[in-house]
């Protein structure tokens, strides 16, 4: 579809987090202006948010924050057609490129674009427990997202739960902010640390990683703040806000008053945009994660589409700026620029930096079989609460797929779009079935691939028709 | 729920109304975040199937957020900046 009211651009750039603005800026190093769409009113991705105006120093938000400025300062440099607020609402691929849909200040605009750059990033898994859906529990990164945007910490210290590098750090930036967590809830035993040995040369290239996580650990060990390793079961109980939050430790359950519960289990590649195209996805045992195929040498998944940063797969914020440079190189090789000798360090340095990531996703794996063991009450579908028992009760009435379940119950239904529930409902299928994640699938995502509502489309100088 | 740190840098400040009453917020704040701030998680959202909601992710993913802004229903808080003379209003069953 393409008519006067389309508009038109060679390279468009989805997400202005690391990947994005690295390939952004590269690109326009090299003369070409690509079109960058990202849904944040300032570029930064979710690592370096607000970094444009940061609300705190070095001293709260710890060093690898503010790291973000030289590049955010050759993004803001560059030639860059930027659209910040825009949402990627629709997409598909067309003859020779890929047809957006593009939602920003309430209207909608159709764009044709030969090269497509996905940059749009992670996003935290959902992982359910009984109460997650409480007011007063929130995910670890939403704490340090009113961190970054207005310095907000929380009035009464929380009690932090989880596995992954992003509670320490967000326990530490509190701790720094004054407002030390009350307890930390781990539910890596501890015993887990026992991988390292197991894994010398990961543990050698991931030392940068582990001496910070460690020093991390021994300051708010030092500072008081009490750890408990290797949680098996948690919950948030209170009316209509948290008040209790229940973990349990070697069989035994405790209690905690809270009103306050940020919980973390791992970040993985947001799929809408990817999986919306119709790309292919593979589960990745290591990181337990559906991650998509692309070729390793030139990050491409489809002709005239390329995929980087963590919304390919989880490698941090250093490898997704590393992507997103490789990403532009390999459009600049294609238009006959010399790039080969600006490729192989960042090659050299990418494989170096991602041989660490396997010691990483060992130490932070989440427990594969928490939801079986939830109660059945336990929210798995937030949008359309749809419990546990009742997914279950339609696998054994014969939902053999996702869509069927969806079917079934309306799982997945809801606004979020199956975002939040979409792994676990593949977890439950593949259990049910005793088969493997792959075989029991996900979700077939389709347009809207964001919310939108009829009004925005109304609006609209030319909706592009799904 | 949520304080602003003392030491924050300082922000310039824009005038929303939440159920009519104006509040002065620091501009950089998204509409969900403006609400943790002023009056906490607890009532944010009341849920179709009962219950209540707030914000989980603050990152355009859950959906929890939503909220009527300028007479608009449904908007996810977590993605709209605050604006000078916003109107937020927290969708919640009459009582
Ligand atoms: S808080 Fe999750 S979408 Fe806004």
């Amino acid at each position: 579809m393409s008519d006067a009211s389309t508009h038109h651009a060679d390279v468009a750039i989805i997400g202005a987090g690391p990947a994005g603005m690295a390939a952004a800026s590269r690109l326009a190093e090299a003369g070409q202006v690509p079109v960058v769409f990202d849904l944040a009113p300032s570029p930064g991705g979710q690592i370096y948010r607000q970094l444009t105006a940061p609300q705190l120093g070095e001293d709260v938000m710890g060093r690898d924050y503010l790291r973000g400025r030289r590049l955010l300062e050759r993004f803001e440099r560059a030639r860059i057609d930027y659209r910040p607020g825009s949402r990627v609402w629709w997409a598909k691929r067309e003859g020779q490129g890929t047809t957006l849909g593009v939602l920003a200040d309430r209207r909608s605009e159709s764009w044709q674009v030969r090269r497509l750059i996905i940059a749009s990033g992670a996003m935290e898994r959902g992982w359910p427990f009984p109460g997650w859906q409480l007011p007063g529990v929130m995910q670890a990164g939403a704490g340090q997202i009113l961190l970054k945007q207005g310095a907000l910490i929380p009035d009464v210290p929380p009690v932090l739960a989880g596995t992954g590098p992003l509670l320490y750090l967000l326990a530490w930036q509190y701790l720094r902010a004054g407002c030390p967590p009350r307890l930390i809830l781990d539910a890596a035993p501890r015993s887990r640390y026992a991988t390292m040995l197991r894994r010398p040369l990961s543990t050698w290239h991931g030392r940068h990683y582990l001496l910070k996580g460690l020093g991390m650990l021994t300051t708010l060990r030092r500072a008081g703040v009490k750890v408990v390793h290797g949680i098996e079961g948690l919950r948030a109980e209170g009316n209509p806000h948290l008040q209790a939050v229940h973990y349990r430790r070697a069989g035994r359950w405790q209690s905690v008053d809270a009103s306050m519960l940020l919980t973390h289990f791992g970040v993985v590649p947001e799929p809408q945009l990817s999986r919306g195209l119709g790309l292919p996805f593979d589960w990745h045992p290591s990181q337990q994660a559906f991650v998509p195929h692309r070729e390793e040498a030139s990050l491409a998944a489809a002709p005239g589409i390329w995929l980087t940063g963590d919304g390919a797969g989880i490698g941090g914020a250093l490898n997704a700026e590393r992507e997103g440079h490789l990403a532009a190189l390999s459009i600049l090789a294609a238009k006959g620029e010399p790039v080969e000798n600006e490729r192989t360090p960042l090659v050299q340095a990418r494989r170096r930096e991602l041989s660490a990531r396997a010691l990483l996703e060992a130490l932070f794996r989440v427990p594969d079989g928490w939801l079986a063991a939830q109660p059945e009450t336990t929210l798995v579908c937030r949008c359309e609460a749809v419990s546990l028992g009742e997914l279950d009760a339609a696998m054994a009435q014969g939902a053999a797929g996702p869509g069927q379940l969806k079917a079934f119950t309306r799982c997945g239904m809801g606004p979020c779009q199956g975002r939040l529930c979409g792994e676990s409902v593949t977890r439950l299928l593949a259990g049910h079935l005793g088969t493997t994640m792959n075989a029991a699938g996900y979700y077939q995502v389709r347009p809207p691939l964001h919310s939108i509502t009829l009004g925005e489309l109304a609006d609209s100088a030319a909706p592009p028709a799904p | 729920m949520f304080k602003r740190l003392d030491n924050a840098a300082p922000a310039a400040m824009v005038t929303i109304w939440l159920e009519g009453q104006p509040h002065s917020v620091p501009a950089t704040l998204s509409a969900a975040a403006a609400v943790l701030w002023l009056v906490g998680a607890t009532g944010y959202r009341d849920h179709a199937a009962g219950g209540h909601r707030a914000p989980l992710c603050m990152m355009g993913v859950c959906h929890d957020c939503l909220i009527t802004i300028d007479g608009q229903p449904n908007r996810q808080g977590c993605l709209v900046p605050v604006a000078e003379g916003m109107r937020l209003e927290r969708q919640r069953r009459p009582a």
